[in-house]
Formats: structure tokens, sequence, C-alpha cells
């Protein structure tokens, strides 16, 4: 018989093991009956030998070794109708511990779905992104040269693919852009894409040498042309340029990395839809091409990069200006969304912020465990004084928490799901990604199941097996470790949501709200310097003649719009500052109603000199004029000191700015500003024509200021409401643990607080005897969580826009919030003691 | 010894004779070794083992039901017994054990080794230098 045999046997060899003890029994009572007793006291005597009859049962079970199974399944339907008895207690411990697992399997989602999910593409696991490095430069880009060169000679990769993101492409007239990428041949056959309709490209036909052609994503095809099935060999104009829609992807293609397109352009024709570019020809091309590939059978990673290396080798000799020093190639998984190579800060900030969460849940359920445990004494002593060994209610007891950690996962699962699905659909997610949890998902959150079940349970199960009178130990340890957690995230959200009320009511330092920019796009069309030169100088003229126009001016970086920020750094007595360096015309200043506190603004055509923001002078030169001083070692002078903008990085009032009058290297670069006298935005028609007409191979970007600072402030608001709704959960969880916890303090304490009312104490005295032993863990707690925010606040710097990491009014209110809502928790069962029946509680006892 | 017997079973057994009934402890396996000794003279039901090593020993071992049965239920899961049901002399139904040739061999080892251990330990203790000065 095996394990499970007997298992399933339980029935007939609990009958038999009765028999067989019953046997023994009534035979000995005979044979004391043979000797000389009567039956009653030959069965007294016997039962006195025997002693406890259940006892020996057990311990038979137990040498049986299936005990642990039978006995497991016992305590869970035991266990079961403890919980269902208790329908208060398990219903709050259930949510509590829903929200708690929750959010960790919310997060534990994202990063699955981001990050170990495959892609669903052909053969996910030999999919590779190949990325070049040196010891001083990262860049996620190869030039084409190179890609067409490991293309042709590594052996180590059975395919090369190559996308490059165009910028967003005007479709037929629409106002709204759509976005593009340009991708090698045979992209869609190696990814075993398939087409709804038509056919995709083809890396056996030369799409380079036929008619410019596109494909179009399922999503494009169904919000433009309603799912319209004989678009397919039709044109349309893509910035301006016919292209045919060969075909539609299918709904279920997933393109490589985090690039969710409308629509893909084979890159070999990306000479004509972006006009002089030679991204192919020219080794120096400047954008971005991603390289990918895939593993030939049975080659390792590793033993790619090292042909790749051997390769990269060569590479130099035939071109070594593009060729770093010592350049080497990285091969990561491809099959992924996103890939968290070394693990950034902000994963680790996340983790422990959902940790935290879990934990206060915990520490919360513990008090509540407590507060019941109390309660169960008598029976758990009753099963002491029948015989059960301490192990075996330590067991009984664990199987129990097991069970509430269980149903808190499975409640956790449709509470992730659904925040999830609301996630991605907010987000607009590609197509294939599923809110429906995967096995990882299941195992993840059975696991956290387990950990909670373990964090909560343990030492309010130990103390109640080992029967000790004195936990309060114990209960101050959940104080203050609920206290602190909790003050760490209402801290947080108090810093995220004065940050967002600080850049929505604070002036940025410029003026943006009537200005526009005009991107022309000009460095993606190969103009040179000159030719670029002459384009901006006829736009700014034309423009200035606009009625409503008020100033004109040319800047490489215009505030607010750019989602890409440059910056540089200088020591200052060994201490580094970052600056935002920017390129601008004469007028910039004016334009952007930045002050000039020192010297003049450049003059036309003023060379060698540079204009500092008023906190990078200060920086630089404490206690010294600024003005007339040599910049860095360079032939620049400082000619000029501007107020502080907050234009590269809303969240930074100290952001140190230095400009340059443009070089002839910027041109192709700049972009345009116009300050209207009146609402910018009925400029817009007029300044697109114009800047249309001037050249019609450029399709310029046309962007109001105030867009581009909606968009930097509703980025803050949404982590802002992030982590107040994470907040107000921390703190229902520990108004939750509080209660509990002090309704246990109070519930041993009955007896005292009778007495006391009876002898005629003072409420206010018994009030503060009973709540004194939680106001050092309340402090404590406190402290360490403001030593933690204060910690963390460090990683969160960027995010904090304007306010500082130690803002008082933040960790005030933080504090003052909790402390209340902590009062009134504990102020509930303590009136509740004052309102018992002193008589009955006296007599009781 | 065996190896494989459990550290968690200590048996108690009564020893008659003295002034009062005292326990003490039987070595570990030991019982094990009584019982497989005692099913080895042909099938025997619970009761009667306890009943023989009582006899056998004069008296001097009076086996606890909650020794006796765990003991049974931890050699049957091992093998070394098989049990079937049957009839008393008194026509009751009653469980009886039988050796398996497993529990034969196990009996066979058990008792050399047991025969071993007792010749050494009695060695020392019987060497005059073995006497506490």
């Amino acid at each position: 018989m095996n394990w499970f045999q007997r298992l399933s046997k339980t029935g007939r060899m609990e009958k038999e093991l009765d028999g067989e003890l019953r046997f023994h029994f009534e035979t000995q009572v005979a044979d004391k009956i043979n000797a000389g007793l009567t039956e009653a006291e030959a069965r007294r005597a016997t039962r006195l030998e025997f002693g406890g009859l259940e006892k020996i049962k057990e311990e038979c079970r137990e040498s049986r070794g299936t005990l642990w199974l039978v006995s497991i399944v016992q305590d869970l339907r035991f266990g079961t109708r403890i919980l269902a008895k208790s329908p208060g207690f398990s219903v709050t411990a259930i949510v509590v511990l829903a929200l708690g697992i929750g959010v960790c399997t919310l997060a534990f989602s994202l990063y699955n779905i981001a990050a170990l999910q495959s892609l669903p593409v052909r053969d996910p696991a030999t999919v590779v992104r190949i990325q070049r490095r040196s010891p001083g430069n990262i860049n996620p880009g190869v030039p084409y040269a190179s890609i067409a060169y490991y293309r042709d000679n590594a052996k180590s990769l059975s395919a090369v693919m190559a996308t490059m993101r165009a910028s967003p492409l005007v479709l037929n007239q629409d106002e709204q852009r759509v976005s593009g990428t340009f991708v090698s041949s045979n992209y869609f056959s190696e990814l075993g894409g398939s087409a709804a309709t038509g056919r995709l490209f083809d890396a056996a036909r030369d799409d380079s040498a036929s008619v410019p052609v596109c494909v179009l994503s399922f999503r494009l095809w169904q919000r433009k042309f309603d799912g319209d099935p004989s678009i397919v060999g039709k044109a349309i104009r893509l910035g301006g340029k016919p292209a045919m829609v060969i075909g539609i992807a299918s709904e279920t293609f997933a393109s490589l990395g985090t690039d969710n397109p409308d629509l893909w352009l084979p890159l070999l024709q990306h000479f004509y839809f972006v006009e002089g570019s030679k991204p192919l020809a020219d080794p120096n091309f400047g954008g971005l091409i991603g390289m990918w590939g895939r593993l030939a059978p049975g080659v390792s990673r590793s033993s790619a990069e090292q042909e790749l290396l051997s390769l990269t080798n060569q590479l130099r000799n035939i071109y070594p200006a593009v060729i770093w020093d010592r350049e080497y190639i990285v091969i990561t998984p491809g099959a992924h969304f996103l890939s968290f190579e070394g693990g950034p800060p902000v994963l680790a900030l996340v983790g422990l912020l959902v940790f935290l969460i879990l934990a206060i849940a915990c520490a919360n359920l513990g008090g509540l465990l407590l507060a019941r445990g109390a309660a169960r004494q008598r029976e758990i002593q009753l099963r002491f004084a029948l015989g059960a060994r301490k192990l075996r209610v330590f067991r009984q007891l664990l199987t129990e928490n097991l069970l509430l950690g269980l149903l808190g996962s499975v409640a956790a699962l449709p509470v992730s799901y659904g925040v999830l699905r609301l996630v991605l659909v907010y987000s607009n997610a590609p197509s294939w990604m599923s809110a429906l949890p995967d096995w990882r998902v299941f195992l993840f959150t059975t696991a956290i199941g387990f950990v909670a079940a373990l964090l909560f349970g343990l030492l309010p199960t130990l103390q109640m097996v080992r029967r000790k009178k004195n936990r309060s130990l114990w209960n101050q340890f959940v104080v203050c470790a609920q206290v602190g957690a909790s003050c760490v995230l209402l801290i947080l959200a108090g810093l995220l949501v004065r940050a967002t009320l600080h850049t929505l009511y604070s002036d940025p330092g410029f003026g943006y709200e009537q200005v526009l920019s005009i991107d022309p796009g000009m460095s993606g069309h190969g103009f040179a310097s000159a030719q670029a030169q002459a384009y901006l100088d006829q736009l700014q003229n034309r423009l200035r003649a606009v009625p409503g126009v008020t100033l004109v001016s040319t800047a490489r970086v215009p505030p607010l719009v750019n989602t890409m920020v440059m910056f540089t750094s200088i020591d200052v007595d060994g201490r580094r500052i970052m600056i935002y360096p920017n390129w601008v015309g004469p007028e910039f200043f004016q334009t952007m109603r930045i002050p000039l506190l020192r010297g003049h603004y450049f003059h036309n055509g003023e060379k060698n000199a540079v204009i500092l923001s008023e906190s990078l002078a200060r920086k630089r030169w404490p206690s010294e004029d600024p003005i007339g001083k040599q910049w860095e070692k360079s032939n620049d002078v400082v000619v000029g000191v501007v107020g502080n903008t907050r234009a590269m990085e809303l969240n930074n009032t100290d952001a140190t700015e230095i400009y340059y009058p443009p070089t002839a290297d910027d041109f192709p670069a700049m972009s345009v500003l116009v300050r209207a006298a009146g609402d910018p935005n009925t400029l817009t028609p007029t300044v697109k024509a114009i800047a249309g007409s001037i050249d019609t191979g450029l399709y310029p970007t046309i962007t109001p200021l105030t867009a581009g600072f909606r968009k930097n402030v509703s980025q803050v608001e949404q982590i802002a409401t992030i982590i107040s709704l994470l907040g107000s959960i921390a703190i229902f969880l520990a108004v939750v643990g509080l209660f509990g916890l002090v309704s246990y303090a109070v519930s041993q304490r009955t007896r005292e607080i009778a007495i006391r009312l009876a002898l005629g104490a003072n409420r206010l005295e018994i009030f503060s005897a009973v709540l004194r032993r939680f106001a050092w863990p309340v402090l404590l707690g406190l402290v360490a969580g403001v030593a933690t925010t204060a910690g963390l606040s460090r990683i969160l710097r960027r995010g904090l826009y304007g306010i500082s990491g130690l803002d008082p009014i933040s960790y005030m209110g933080a504090m003052a919030i909790l402390l209340a809502i902590l009062a009134a928790a504990a102020l509930l069962p303590v009136r509740r003691a004052f309102q018992l029946d002193i008589a009955r509680i006296l007599h009781f006892e | 010894m065996t190896p494989c017997t459990s550290t968690r079973h200590r048996v108690y057994v009564e020893v008659i004779g003295m002034s009062t009934a005292s326990k003490f402890e039987l070595p570990q396996g030991t019982l094990d070794l009584l019982i497989l000794r005692v099913v080895a003279l042909g099938p025997i039901h619970g009761y009667a083992i306890a009943q023989h090593i009582q006899m056998i020993s004069k008296e001097a071992l009076q086996i606890q039901q909650g020794s006796l049965y765990p003991a049974l239920h931890r050699l049957e899961n091992k093998n070394f017994l098989v049990a079937e049901w049957g009839p008393t002399e008194t026509g009751r139904e009653a469980k009886f054990y039988r050796l398996t040739a497993k529990g034969r061999t196990q009996l066979k080892t058990e008792t050399e080794s047991w025969e071993r251990l007792t010749e050494v330990v009695a060695m020392i203790l019987q060497h005059p230098l073995g006497e506490p000065a």
C-alpha cells in the first residue's frame, strides 16, 4: 500500500484501529473479571491503565507516517469551520490580505508582462537585442554600416533585423500624427508575423526598388479606415508623400521592444520618406537604428558576443571613425517588452514600497490575530488539557494562518486583474498584453500568500502556543512597524502632491503660455548648415510679418517640448554641477520673458559669448561679478546673467542653465519660437502654412508650449495619484491594525479597568494608562518613518517638482494626519470598555 | 540498533517488583526488538504480545498500551509485520500480527547487535578499571 492508498482508506483503517484497541480493552477487562473483580471495578481499573484512548490512537496514526497529510486535511477542515464561525474577523482579514497581496501581485504582473513574458513571436528564445558599448559610451543604436557587416559576416546569427523609429508622420491631411517605424524587410517573416489582410514586407522581394509601400497596424486600420479591407493596394499620403498600403499586420503581431507603432515602413525606403536622409549609406548617421538578431541553432549569447567582437575589430579598419575605442557588443534577450539590466533604482524603490504595503498589511493582521488569540485562549488551553502536544496545536494554528493567506491570495487575484486591465487600457498597451494571470503570477501570488501567512501569523501563534501572558513586546514592535511604514507612504504622498501643486501654481521662471514652438525637423532631412540658416532666417522674417506675432526667436532645445534633454557638467571646488546648455537666437530671452539681471543679451551675430542663469553664476562665482569672466577654459566670455528658469527640469527651481549663441552645426537642429499677442492657437494655421510653403519637403511640428507644460504636469499628477492611493491603503491598514491592538490591550485589562472604575478612578487616567504603552512605539515608528523617507527622497529627487525632499509641511502634515487617525482608532475600543457592565465583569472573573 | 528508529518514541515500561512501581526508559528500539521476537513465535494479537512479554519477563516488564500499539503500527508500516483479522479462541475478532521475511531478517540483525552491545557494555562495567575511584 502506498501512502495514497492508505489515505484513501482512512475510514477503514480508523475502524480497524478502534476495533483493535477495543479488543485489547475488552480482553483486559475479561481477564480482570476472571481474576475476581466485579465488572465495574475491572472496567475502571482497565480504563486507568489505558490512559487516553484518543492519545494512543493519535500516536498510532502518527507512526504510520501518512498522518501529516490526513492531519492537514483535518486542520484545513477545522480551520474553515473556525473562519466561518467568525465572519467579521475573516472578512476583515481577507480584505486586508487582498489589498496587501493584491498590490504585490499587481506590481509583479506588470513586471511579468514587461520583462518576463516573451513577446508572441516565433521562437522567442533565440531573438536577441544587440547593442554596442565601450568603457566610455552606451548607445542603444548601431550604425547601419555595422549592422550590414554583421549581417553578412556573422555565423552565430541566423538573421539580423534593424528597426528605426520615424518622427511622427502626417497621415493624409490629419491633424493628429501617426507613429511609424522603419524596419528591415525580414522583420515580419523573422518574427513569424502574419497579415490580417494583404501581405507584409517580404525579405525575398526587394521593396527598395518597388514603389514606396507601408504596412498598417491593426489598430490604425480600425481607427482610421474602419477596418475596410479595400484599403490594401491603395495609396495613402505619409508626410505628403504617397505610399501604397500592401497589407495590415494581424491584431496579435508584437513589435520588438517598447515600439508599438501605427505603421511600418521599409528601412530601405527611408531616403524616400525622409527626404535627403541617408542613414544606410552614411556610417556617421546619427539616428538611432536598433539592431536585433536571431541566434543560429545551438549558439549561446556569449559565444555570439565573442564572434561579433572580432567582427567589430575588423570593422574598425573599414570605418575607423565610427567604431569606438575598445568597443564591444552586448547581446541580451530580445523577445521582451523591457529588459531591466542591472536593476535600476526605480525597480528597487517600487519593490520596497510594495513590500512595505505587504508588511503593513501583515503587521496589522498580526495585531488582529493577537486580539483573537486572547479570545481563543480557553479553546487552546482545553486542547492542551486533553493531551494535545504543543507542536500539534502550533501546526493546526499555522494551517489556519496558511488558509487565511491562501484565501487572501485568491481574493488578491481579481483585485490585481481589475486594476491591471484598467492600466493596460489606459496606457494603450499593445494588444498581446493580457491582464489575465499566467502561471508565474499564480505561483508568485501563492508564494506571497505563504510569505504573508508567515509574516502575520508566526509570532502571534508562537506566543499563543507558548501560553505567555506578556505579548507587549510584539505589540509594540507591530505598532512601531506599521506607524513607520504608514509614515513613509504618507510623507511621500504629501511630497508628491505638494510638488504637483507647486508646479501648477508657481512661476516656472519664463512665460510659456503664449508661445508656439515650430520644429522644422531639418536635421532628419539632411539639411546642411547654410541651407538650414537660410530657411530659419526666411521663416523668422515671414513670421514677424504675421499680425498677432510679437516676437520670434530660435532655440536648439525649445523648453517643455523636447522629450530629450541635454545636459553637461562642470566641477567647482570638487562639487559636480549639472548644467543644461541651450543654443539660442538673439531675441530668445525676450520671447520667453526671461529677465536680464546683469550684463546684456546676445547681440546679433555675437560670438564667443555665454549667458548664465543666476543660479549657475552664483554657484560658479559665489562672491565675484561673473560679467567679463572667461568660461571654463574656453574662449567664451560671460556677457550676461539671466533669471533662473525651470525650462528643462520643471522640478528644479535651482536648475543651472547656460546659453550659447548658435554655431553653424546647430542650425539644422534649431526650432523657431513665436510669441503671440493673444491666443497662440489661433496662429497655428497661418504658421503652419508659412512653414510648409518655404520648403515643401519639410513637415514642421508645431506645439504650443502650454501643451508641453500640461504633459509634464500630468505625469507628476499620475505618480502623485498612485502614491496617494497607496498611502490611503496604508492608512486603512494601520487603522485596522491599531484598532485590533488596542482592543486586545483593553481586553487584557478589562478587569483592571472595571475595578478602577468601581473604585471611582478618573476616566482620563485609565485612558492614558491603557494607551501609555503605545506612546513609545508610535514615537519610534514616526522617527524611523521620517528617517527612511528622508533617505528615499534622494532617489525621488527628480520627481519632486520644486519641493525639497525634506519639505517640512509634507512631513509635519503627514505626521499630524497619522497621529489623528491613530488616536481615533485607539479611542474607540477604550470608549467601549468604559461602557461595560462593571458588576458583570467582576462576577465573570 | 536499527538506525531508522524514530527518536520521538520513548518507551516506558513499568517495572514490577520494586517497592514502588517506577518508570524507566527502555533503550531505544528495544521494544521493537521484543515485539519482533514475540511475533516470531507465530500469529499473535496485541493483547497477547503484552501478556507474553509480561509473562516471559516474569512480570518484570509491563508494556503500556500507549507504547505497544504505536510500535506495532510503526513496524507494520516498515513492512516488518503484516496483520490479518481473525477469530480468537473466545470467538472475538482480533488483529493478528505475523512476521514478514523482511521482519525476520531485521529480528536477526537486531538480536545480534543487541547481544554484542550488552556484551560490550557488560565487559566495560565489569572491568576493574571501570570502577570509579
